[in-house]
């Protein structure tokens, strides 16, 4: 069956990609929302990119040697490592562009040199990330075997409202974490100034899509065991809602906790604020579920 | 995975997938490359200008001006100052710092006043600026 097996590689390929992707993102996105980072690749001359893009190289590959983000080894070939080194930093490249495309750090009117060192110094951190990815969460072939076991002794346990209960309170946990890092920096109210209402939609869409993507498509060590899970929002699509409406919460409570927002601040101060933070925290929440 | 397992030969999803990826870094690469090549070694070239239109809100003048930096360098710290002349005297006077201006870029703003710009003169100029 030559069609199903092309099929499988390209799935087998997408989910890499993803997965990738996602580690990236669970390690890129403090930075990304780092102004002192933006600003250095604002200042950075081209000598300093090309010796950041080299260094990286070197870094990621000697990560790709010990684990990369493909499911797939290729143990001892020092070519494909580098192959999977081209591709960890294209990944890097190409969702640190995004983020920046997406927080309006990056615009049309930026100047070439500028956008090229904005997004070279913050696709670092994305493409260690990247070849972080299998390493971030936990080992694939052990966990499955495990995953199912624990899967039935909360079964066993029995309560679709326990597994809910669990569920929210790590998304809860893995939010609050990385939005008490974010939310007290000056970061959330300069981003929040420079946004418009159909970017707070590209924002919310984009927050769902990672998170979804962290969840359920990267492939992380417990992915098997989440879609077993049982609860009241099983389904990925109302997990993954239910979880990006609690980041916003801790989010939210975080800004308030900060006094960067206080209860006299107008309704839509509140609203873009949080959506902003919204972003990382639902990352660090999607963390959070894949870690319990 | 032992060394006398056959190892998995890239497929071809991997193959389109990593000449993707060398693409978009070859851009960025050469992108870095070409911004080295014209790199102008020339310090920052500021200038202010006033935009056309003068909106008056409750008696209040607001005047837009628009800031660019023509030359090579990024300039830190700009500093434009508005002053309004009336009858030979300067009347009102305003200050706005810009924090970065790299090459080619253009920052907008607008001073505030409360008499009419329109009946005297205005001067805007850039007091100052310091390099990163």
């Amino acid at each position: 069956m030559p069609t199903k097996r092309q099929k499988n590689v390209w799935r087998s390929e997408i989910n890499d990609i993803i997965r990738g992707a996602c580690g990236g993102f669970l390690f890129g996105i403090p930075l990304l929302y780092t102004m002192e980072v933006w600003w250095i690749g604002s200042l950075a001359k081209p000598q300093l990119m090309m010796m950041a893009i080299a260094l990286m190289f070197v870094v990621v590959y000697l990560l790709n040697q010990i684990e990369g983000f493909r499911k797939r080894r290729y143990t001892g070939l020092a070519h494909q490592a580098a192959m999977d080194t081209v591709e960890a930093i294209a990944i890097g490249l190409a969702c640190s562009t995004f983020v920046l495309l997406l927080l309006r750090e990056l615009t049309p009117e930026t100047s070439l040199r500028e956008s090229l060192g904005k997004i070279i110094f913050e696709s670092v951190p994305f493409a260690l990330g990247v070849a972080l990815a299998n390493q971030l969460l936990g080992d694939i072939e052990n966990s499955n075997a495990e995953g199912q076991a624990t899967n039935s002794i909360t079964k066993n346990k029995g309560g679709e409202l326990n597994a809910t209960f669990a569920d929210l309170g790590a998304t809860l946990i893995g939010a609050t974490v990385i939005a008490f890092n974010i939310a007290p920096t000056d970061e959330i109210p300069m981003l929040a100034a420079a946004t418009s209402a159909p970017w707070e939609l590209a924002m919310i869409a984009a927050s769902l899509l990672i998170s979804y993507g962290i969840v359920f498509q990267a492939g992380f060590s417990d992915q098997q065991k989440r879609r077993q899970q049982k609860g009241i929002f099983q389904r990925p699509s109302s997990e993954t809602i239910m979880s990006y409406l609690v980041s916003l919460l801790a989010g939210a409570f975080m800004l308030w906790f900060f006094q960067k927002l206080t209860f006299s601040d107008p309704w839509t101060m509140w609203l873009d604020h949080t959506l902003i933070l919204g972003l990382p925290a639902t990352i660090g929440g999607a963390a959070g579920r894949l870690a319990i | 995975m032992t060394k006398t397992e056959q190892q998995p030969k890239r497929s071809m999803a991997e193959w389109v997938t990593f000449s993707i990826a060398s693409f978009i870094l070859a851009i960025v690469v050469s992108l870095v490359g070409y911004t080295w090549l014209n790199e102008k070694n020339q310090p920052p070239i500021l200038s202010v200008t006033k935009k056309e239109t003068i909106r008056e809100i409750d008696g209040q003048f607001y005047v837009p001006f628009e800031v660019v930096n023509s030359g090579g360098d990024t300039a830190e710290s700009v500093q434009i100052m508005a002053e309004l002349l009336i009858d030979g005297k300067v009347t009102e006077t305003g200050e706005q710092q810009i924090d970065f201006l790299s090459s080619g870029e253009s920052e907008e703003g607008a001073f505030i006043f409360s008499k009419n710009p329109r009946q005297g003169q205005l001067n805007l100029r850039v007091g100052s600026y310091k390099l990163p």
